[in-house]
Formats: structure tokens, C-alpha cells, sequence
């Protein structure tokens, strides 16, 4: 297959999540509910399988080598849960909040530099190492998701309290309880990826410069698993869980994006 | 064969004269017949609802037929001439668009109201039934149906609730989503509090718990809803474990303080809690509205609501009037 080709698909899955974007935000602005945003996040998720596959053909390995292909299998893991919680739960909407977290994903992966013409083929690949990488992205998808969700019940939240109700996005939105029980399991489905995750990331052959990076995941690990902790056993307000999801998220991928 | 409408509604009529001439469910079918049997009538049909009778007929003279209609009407209900002045008569395409208007419900008191096409078909499967409808009536009728069913669905004109009840369920299943697993708990066994219940209940709330000053009328109340009574000083009791309350009590200061509700955030596990105050003056405090689990609605909201949703639907009154036009221009029905 010709090289460069997996980039074009990647370009396509951006242009498949901006127009999915700006389709279900105007549906939303007219107030009717967006039925075609499952299948264009479903596009999405095949240009993101198309360019995982050949990349990983190419490396021979896990294509979690460098900064390009982790936002990629990042975003693929998002668009993977969605299409998993969005139309089970039927809530649609959470594709319109999905789309353009995949879009700046995936336009970051497609700024120059980020993402090699020809990468490297992997020498010696360690299962423990593949696995750490796989899992850990794969939880971050989750994770992100539940912050896509924790953002969609603040809105919804904030429309409720102040009592504007008027808004098509007011009118599409899920009701309260059923987002902050997708939220709640999201954050469950990721904490126990992540957790493999990590686990694996300990029985990987490790370098003395990896320590940093695992002192963050185990402190993002620990955030995550207080927030868990204290919802299941004390309880906690929406509004508390979902900023919880929404700041663990971004200082998780603060703290990535630095180590 | 001309299509002919006389009737009476609550525009035309006060409540006086429309329930002389209101007839019950069971007696629709005997009631066309009989008017069917009128001498130059061929089909008969008669609506009747809480706000309206309407007469509808396939007859060889339209006016001469309305006139020997009106008589017999007269002698039937022994009301004098004048009731004549409550009547409208429609002949022909104008009985038709009428017909339209009523089954969008253009014509209801509460405007795109949902129940008139219902009642509307249970008259026609009446007539139908009892066989004195024919070629003209199943036409305009069936016709009616389709005409209706468009422009319910083509316009704004059954969008948002008007009533506070309603409202209350969709803010509800807003918040709740299902209410099969949603509980609630009625503060005073006032009328509004029992429509409003009674709405959620409807909807499908899985119980219900009703706490008044009179014990003997909260359980009165609860029997009727199929819910619980709790005397009125143990109501805080039950907030611990229901999902929204509604209050209307009558009381001349707030019952529900935010002191009492925090009390109970953390048994509660800070599930999110629905107040809808409906009492003048209001029963539940304002801070309780800051908790931030809470959801306060109390009536000025929920009548600004309503108010707006009329509103709404009375913009859409020329659209679905074009569309009734329209739709009727496309097919050459018989007795127009």
C-alpha cells in the first residue's frame, strides 16, 4: 500500500468529525435532534481504524511510538465509546460534544512533526510495553468521554438552575439522571483500564527516564480513584463529579503532553 | 349531497346550554342515527366533548336540513328559539375546513390540544359503527384524520405544555429521565397538587407519598393515587429517599427550609431533588433553590412557561391553516 496513504485517512476521519460537528450543532440550533451524527462518528471511527491499522503495519508494532499517533488511538478510543454509550444510552447528543474534542485531537495530530512520513519499523517488541500503551490510551479514550459527558451535564445543569429552557440544545440534551449514570460508568471503564494499564506498564522493562512518566500515571490513577472512591461510598453532587471527570481529564493530558 | 356542521362550542355556548345538548360516549352511534334519520339527510355523525357538539350531516339541501336539524334540536332539549344564537352552521367546503380545524385542535380551548382528534375518531367509529355514515361522511372524515395527523406533526402546534402539570412531568423526565424509578412526595393534598401528581403518576412515577395538615385527607389523597400517607410533621422523614416534591400548601409562611434539606444531602448521597412550589405564597424556601443538587420551580416560573408555549402555538395557527387548505385542494371530496 502506498505510503502516506494512512495520513489521508486521517485527514478524512478530521473532515468526517468537523462536518459531523458543525451538522449536529445546527440541528441542535434548530432544535431538532441529530439522527446522522451516530453515522458520521461511525465514518470517523473507520478512517481512525484505516489509519491504526496501516500505521501499525508499517512500525510492525503497537503505533503508540510517537506524539502524532497517540493523539490518533486517542481519538479512536473516543469515537470507539461513544459509538458504544452514545446510541445504547440514546443520547446523540453526546456526538455533537464528541466531535470537536476528535477534531483538535486529531488537527494536533496533523500539525507538522507530529507525526513521522516514515516511521521507524519497532525492533523487539515487548507485550508488557504493547499492552501498557493500548490499555493506557484506551482508558484515556474512556476517561475523555466522561469528560464529554461531565461538560454536557454542567450545560444542562447551568440551563436548569437558571431556568433557561428555551434552547434546542436545552430540548436535546439527556436528561440528568441518565448522563451522570454514563458518566459515573465511563469513569469505572476507564479507572480499571487504566489500571491494566499501569499494572502492565510495572512488569514492562523500564528505563530510570520512564520513572517521571509513572509517577504521573499513578498520581492520575490516584485522582481518578479518590473521585470513584468518594462518589460510590460518601456520594456527590453532579456538578462536583462532572467538574471532577472534566479537571482530572485536562491535568492528565497537562501533565502527558509535559513528561 | 352536501356536507353540512351545525354546532355549539364553548366560544358560542356557556356551560349551561352546551350540557343540555351533550351527549354521553355510550350514546354516540344511537344519536347519529338518529339524526341520520332526519327526512333529506342521508349521513349522520355527532361529536360531542366537554366543550363542544357538533352535527354532522350528508344532506340534499344544506341550509333547508339545518333549519328542520335546529327544530328538532329545540323540542329534544325544550330550550326556547334563542339557543339558536349559540349555533354556527358550516355547509360544504367551509364544514370541512371546520372539521379540520377541530381535529388539529385549532379550535380547542387549549390550543393543538391532543385529545380532541381521539375523540373526534371514537364519534366517527361510533356513526360508523351504527352505520349511519356512507360515502360522504368516511371520505371528509378520513380525510379530517390525515389532514390533522400533518399538521401535528408538520407545525409547532402541540409543542411544549400549557398546563403547570405538565410542565412539571417535563422538567421531571428532564431531570429524572423515566419516572419509573423516581418517587415523589406531595406536600398538601391541594387541587393542584393532586393534578400535578396525578400527571406524575400518569407518566408512570413509581410512588407516591402525600403529606397534609389533615391526615384523613392525605390518606384520602394517597388512596386515590395508589400512594402513601405520612403525617405532616414526619414529611422530612420521606425526603431522605424521593425524587421530587411538590408542594401547595396553603401555609402562610415557607414549610421547607434549607437547613432541612441539607440535613438530609448526605443520606441523600447528593442525588439530584426536583422542588415545584405551587403555592401562593410559596412553601419552599428560596435558598433552598442554591443547594446545588436542587432543582426550584415555583408557579410564576412554571405559568411563564406555560404562557410561553401558548404563545408559541398561536404563532402557528396560519401555518397549520395553510396546510388544511392546501391538503384539501388536493383531493376532490364529495358533498363540498
Amino acid at each position: 500500500m502506498e505510503r502516506g496513504m494512512e495520513r489521508w485517512l486521517l485527514i478524512a476521519a478530521t473532515l468526517l468529525a468537523a462536518v459531523g460537528g458543525v451538522w449536529g450543532m445546527l440541528s441542535v440550533h434548530r432544535g431538532t435532534r441529530s439522527h446522522w451524527t451516530v453515522a458520521w462518528m461511525g465514518g470517523v471511527f473507520l478512517c481512525q481504524f484505516g489509519f491504526l491499522v496501516m500505521r501499525g503495519e508499517q512500525r510492525g508494532a503497537c503505533p503508540l511510538r510517537e506524539t502524532g499517533e497517540i493523539l490518533a488511538y486517542l481519538s479512536w478510543a473516543l469515537t470507539l465509546f461513544y459509538l458504544l454509550v452514545g446510541p445504547t444510552y440514546r443520547i446523540s447528543l453526546l456526538g455533537v460534544f464528541t466531535a470537536p474534542v476528535v477534531l483538535v485531537f486529531q488537527a494536533a495530530a496533523l500539525m507538522p512533526g507530529m507525526l513521522s512520513e516514515n516511521p521507524a519499523r519497532v525492533a523487539g517488541t515487548d507485550p508488557w510495553g504493547e499492552t501498557h500503551a493500548a490499555t493506557s490510551v484506551l482508558a484515556y479514550g474512556a476517561l475523555a468521554l466522561a469528560a464529554v459527558a461531565g461538560v454536557m451535564f454542567l450545560v444542562l445543569d447551568r440551563q436548569l438552575k437558571e431556568q433557561h429552557l428555551k434552547s434546542g440544545l436545552f430540548r436535546n440534551l439527556p436528561p440528568v439522571r441518565e448522563l451522570l449514570v454514563s458518566l459515573e460508568r465511563l469513569l469505572w471503564l476507564g479507572g480499571v483500564l487504566l489500571t491494566l494499564g499501569i499494572f502492565a506498564g510495572f512488569m514492562m522493562p523500564r528505563s530510570a527516564s520512564a520513572a517521571g512518566h509513572f509517577v504521573a500515571a499513578t498520581g492520575v490513577w490516584l485522582g481518578y480513584a479518590v473521585l470513584l472512591g468518594v462518589k460510590r461510598w460518601r456520594g456527590l453532587t453532579g456538578r462536583r463529579l462532572s467538574l471532577g471527570a472534566v479537571a482530572l481529564f485536562v491535568i492528565s493530558l497537562g501533565v502527558f503532553a509535559f513528561i | 349531497m352536501q356536507l353540512v356542521c351545525l354546532g355549539l362550542n364553548h366560544r358560542t355556548a356557556p356551560v349551561e346550554v352546551r350540557e343540555r345538548f351533550a351527549v354521553g360516549t355510550p350514546k354516540l352511534g344511537e344519536a347519529a342515527v338518529e339524526i341520520a334519520e332526519l327526512a333529506g339527510v342521508g349521513e349522520g355523525l355527532v361529536v360531542s366533548t366537554c366543550n363542544r357538539t357538533e352535527f354532522y350531516l350528508a344532506a340534499e339541501e344544506g341550509m333547508g336540513t339545518i333549519g328542520l336539524l335546529e327544530q328538532q334540536l329545540a323540542q329534544v332539549t325544550q330550550l326556547d328559539e334563542r339557543v339558536a344564537d349559540h349555533f354556527y352552521r358550516k355547509v360544504g367546503a367551509d364544514a370541512a375546513v371546520h372539521l379540520c380545524r377541530v381535529v388539529s385542535g385549532l379550535d380547542s380551548m387549549v390550543l393543538g390540544e391532543t385529545e380532541i382528534f381521539g375523540q373526534v375518531k371514537q364519534a366517527y367509529q361510533a356513526a360508523h359503527a351504527a352505520g349511519s355514515t356512507g360515502n360522504v361522511l368516511n371520505r371528509v372524515f378520513q380525510r379530517a384524520f390525515a389532514i390533522g395527523k400533518k399538521v401535528r406533526t408538520d407545525t409547532a402546534i402541540q409543542e411544549g405544555s400549557t398546563s403547570i402539570g405538565n410542565i412539571a412531568v417535563e422538567l421531571a423526565e428532564k431531570i429524572f429521565g423515566h419516572l419509573k424509578d423516581s418517587e415523589v412526595m406531595v406536600l398538601g393534598a391541594g387541587e393542584m397538587s393532586r393534578l400535578t401528581a396525578k400527571a406524575l403518576v400518569s407518566r408512570g412515577a413509581r410512588s407516591i407519598f402525600v403529606a397534609n395538615r389533615s391526615y384523613d385527607r392525605a390518606v384520602e389523597l394517597a388512596e386515590e393515587m395508589g400512594g402513601k400517607a405520612v403525617r405532616f410533621d414526619d414529611w422530612h422523614t420521606v425526603l431522605t429517599r424521593v425524587d421530587v416534591v411538590i408542594s401547595s400548601t396553603g401555609a402562610p409562611h415557607a414549610i421547607v427550609q434549607r437547613e432541612q434539606v441539607e440535613k438530609v444531602r448526605r443520606a441523600r448521597k447528593y442525588r439530584p431533588l426536583f422542588f415545584i412550589d405551587i403555592a401562593v405564597p410559596r412553601d419552599i424556601d428560596a435558598g433552598v433553590g442554591e443547594i446545588e443538587e436542587v432543582y426550584l420551580y415555583d408557579i410564576d416560573t412554571l405559568e411563564q412557561l406555560a404562557d410561553e408555549a401558548r404563545a408559541k402555538r398561536q404563532l402557528q395557527i396560519a401555518h397549520c391553516e395553510r396546510i388544511i387548505e392546501s391538503e384539501l385542494l388536493k383531493t376532490q371530496l364529495p358533498g363540498m
